[in-house]
């Protein structure tokens, strides 16, 4: 028994129902707020700010705007200004001023269709380099924003003419551990995932696993990449070892089936980098640790280096709902605190204890 | 027959009857004992005793004691008095009533017993039960509790962080209006660092706090970051596949059903030599005259079109392009009957319907569908037409011929 109650427990701490449809929840950095960022039945969009009191949520504002939100994201913004970029379900890319959130402080008509994922580097103190946002969107293109050039991507990730398009399901921010290097990994419905060097504007590596990525992560984003996740439909995860590149083979992973259903998000501690989150289509949640291997790279038969995969092990998991938990979310600023929403209409605030210790 | 015991002894005292029967060497194991208030029988075979007792005794409280050799039985009477000898003489059918009547309170006897005896079991196991549930719950609840504390120090310690969290916003904002009204002070206290390199007295200024301090420094150094990126373009292509469908969308058993037959069509190329003995080579190829057919139809050669298709239809029946493109030349040819034929040889070739032989399909509905408007047969037209609509919704020419053959079939009804 006490051996059970040495793993980490996530237990829910505050559940709200809210009356609209919401995609996805953010913390705001350096505070006990969180956005929920959704659509309303009227087909409008919302944006509302809750703020944890005594276990209960206090919603401390509400947005209302023309276009139901999709995502969100802090990454690129400043640790005192707290700009929220968003991407709707027209394809506009907006930043906004929670305070003022009447007009946006950037705004462009990224895509044509709706936005599916945005990510943020730069910001936050966190490592160096301008601040970038990068959004995928259903018309198969991923673009590269800087909020000081308007109008147009600083970089622009498209298929070549002639070729159809897969819609682009999420992107994630990596390698940014100096102001010149970044890294963008995107994930496609078919199941390509392509990691583009934007130092060498190039595709650096590219890999296809079968079914949908819904969801790319790398453990850290300001670091030499080290490791990432992707999660596809039917269950799977895979976890790739990002510090060795083979010539052919790539990069080496590991994955592992769980859920029984999509795998719709993944999310690493911000506070310790092997330790990562897997919400999946059954709403529920998995905590997984990722050991290393005993030797991170080999050499092959031409004697050239090649990474190895560890293992990944299930810490705890729980139930949450029955719908999908479309996101999740953990705070940067308390270990263990996390945010997260799902199709039911409902954002729950979870409490993961021991994470020190695992 | 069972032996009878005479030999037995007997004492007694005002309220005891004491009885002494010998088991001749019977094990006490096969002694059977029937007592009733009034009767006695004692069956160890072969032997029998019985006794019809000269007084009522009661039977609960007597003993018998069965060993050695020996039974002996202590029977309490009912009513103190000396009995004048031990049994009474009773006619034969008393006897037998007073035996039955014994069987049957022994009888009953051991059906109490029984039941009783179940019902204590009964009990028992509801005590088990209830114990063992006991300490279940108490576990859970003991776990449990375990579960609430945990949830309770977490509740805690996140109240305190925001407290804490508050308070240093609250701080925060005090230090940014002391800042906003000396920013004179601390500018030119800044300039100061800047030229001498940072002198004790100044830096102590700027120690006042940690995180005024840092904000202080943020707002007055210059943002260097590196400017936008020079605008860049990554052309990227998707895993090839032969179907362009992800692996969730794809109807793998059919494409791969439309696949082998194409392949075979490929193979497929029936020879038949005294034909053929006077053509040239390329004029073997269906390929060849495929192209053929196609460029006499774009020249409005519409005989010697068909011509080609047919020479390539009798090398090779199984391509749906060849009898599609002939239903174009028949249909040009008004011979209509001969284009509705091509056309559906066509379709049932393109089966089954796949992605990849959509347009082709698109084409001979069409070319059938617009044979059959020519012959007046508008219903059938109309289905042609609807199914050409169902591959392509969006084509607006369809849409609106469909919509005219509607208006012709509702004018005419």
């Amino acid at each position: 028994m006490s051996s059970t109650l040495e793993k980490p427990q996530i237990i829910a701490h505050i559940q709200k129902s809210l009356n609209y449809t919401v995609f996805d929840s953010r913390w705001i950095p350096c505070s006990a707020k969180f956005v929920c960022m959704g659509n309303f039945a009227r087909g409008t969009g919302v944006i509302q700010i809750y703020e944890i009191q005594q276990g209960e949520l206090q919603l401390v504002k509400e947005i209302e705007k023309a276009k139901p939100i999709k995502c969100g994201t802090f990454g690129a913004t400043s640790l005192q200004q707290r700009h929220l970029a968003t991407g709707d379900f027209d394809g506009s890319l907006n930043v906004w001023n929670l305070e003022m959130p009447e007009c946006p402080v950037y705004s462009v008509k990224a895509h044509k269709e709706i936005i599916n994922s945005i990510d943020g580097v730069g910001g936050l103190g966190i490592g160096d380099g301008a601040p970038e946002i990068v959004t995928g969107s259903r018309d198969g293109t991923v673009k590269v924003w800087d909020s000081r050039q308007k109008d147009t991507p600083v970089v622009n990730m498209e298929p070549m003419e002639g070729e159809t398009k897969r819609d682009c399901w999420t992107v994630a921010f990596g390698h940014a551990f100096n102001d010149q290097d970044r890294c963008v990994c995107a994930g496609y419905d078919n199941g390509d995932i392509k990691l583009f060097d934007l130092r060498n504007m190039s595709l650096r590596w590219e890999t296809n696993i079968r079914n949908g990525v819904c969801s790319v992560e790398f453990d850290r984003k300001d670091i030499n990449m080290n490791k990432l996740v992707a999660t596809s439909l039917e269950g799977k995860f895979h976890v790739f070892d990002m510090r060795t590149q083979h010539p052919t083979n790539g990069f080496a992973s590991v994955s592992e089936k769980a859920h029984k259903s999509t795998v719709w998000q993944v999310r690493h501690l911000p506070q310790n980098r092997d330790v990562f989150m897997t919400a999946g289509g059954a709403g529920n949640l998995h905590l997984w640790k990722y050991e290393y291997p005993a030797q991170r790279t080999k050499k092959d038969a031409d004697n050239v280096d090649m990474g190895v995969a560890g293992s990944v092990n299930l810490l705890q998991n729980v139930t949450l709902s029955t719908q999908p938990i479309s996101s999740l979310d953990w705070s940067p600023d308390k270990q263990g605190l996390c945010v997260c929403s799902s199709f039911d209409q409902s954002v729950r605030v979870l409490i993961v204890t021991k994470l020190n210790t695992v | 027959m069972p032996l009878i015991v005479r030999d037995h002894t007997w004492t007694q005292n005002q309220n005891t009857v004491y009885i002494s029967v010998p088991l001749k060497g019977v094990k006490t194991a096969n002694v059977h004992v029937i007592c009733t208030d009034e009767y006695l029988k004692v069956s160890f075979p072969p032997f029998l005793f019985e006794i019809f007792l000269f007084g009522p005794i009661n039977e609960e409280k007597s003993e018998a004691r069965i060993g050695n050799g020996v039974a002996v039985f202590t029977l309490q009477k009912r009513t103190d008095e000396l009995w004048e000898q031990l049994f009474t003489n009773i006619d034969k059918d008393k006897q037998k009533h007073i035996r039955e009547q014994a069987i049957l309170k022994v009888q009953e006897k051991e059906a109490e017993k029984s039941k009783a005896k179940a019902t204590r079991i009964q009990q028992e196991k509801k005590y088990a039960l209830e114990t063992m549930m006991k300490l279940e719950n108490e576990e859970r609840d003991r776990i449990q509790k375990m579960k609430d504390e945990e949830c309770a120090k977490a509740t805690a310690q996140l109240d305190f962080w925001r407290e804490t969290q508050r308070k240093a916003a609250e701080e925060n904002e005090n230090q940014q209006k002391l800042q906003r009204t000396g920013t004179n002070n601390n500018q030119l206290v800044y300039q100061k660092t800047e030229r001498a390199n940072a002198t004790p007295a100044v830096t102590l200024l700027h120690n006042t706090g940690n995180t005024t301090s840092g904000q202080i420094s943020r707002k007055q150094k210059p943002k260097d970051l590196p400017a936008p990126r020079s605008a860049g373009c990554i052309k990227i292509s998707f895993t090839p596949r032969v179907f362009p469908t992800a692996l969730r969308e794809s109807h793998v058993p059919e494409e791969e059903e439309w696949l082998k037959k194409q392949a075979e069509a490929r193979r497929a190329v029936d020879t038949d030599l005294a034909e053929l003995s006077d053509l040239k080579e390329e004029e073997r190829n269906p390929d060849w005259l495929k192209e053929k057919g196609d460029k006499l139809f774009m020249a409005g050669n519409y005989l010697a079109a068909v011509n080609a298709y047919n020479l390539a239809i009798k090398l090779n029946r199984k391509i749906p392009a060849l009898f599609s493109n002939r239903a174009a030349c028949h249909l040009k040819l008004r011979n209509l009957h001969k284009a509705i034929e091509d056309s559906s040889q066509a379709l049932e070739l393109l089966t089954p319907a796949v992605a990849a032989n959509a347009p082709a399909r698109l084409k001979a509905h069409v070319r059938r569908g617009t044979a059959f408007c020519e012959l007046e047969l508008y219903v059938e037209g109309l289905q042609d037409y609807q199914a050409a609509l169902d591959i392509d919704p969006h084509n607006v020419a369809l849409q609106a011929d469909t919509d005219k053959i509607r208006e012709i079939i509702q004018g005419t009804t």
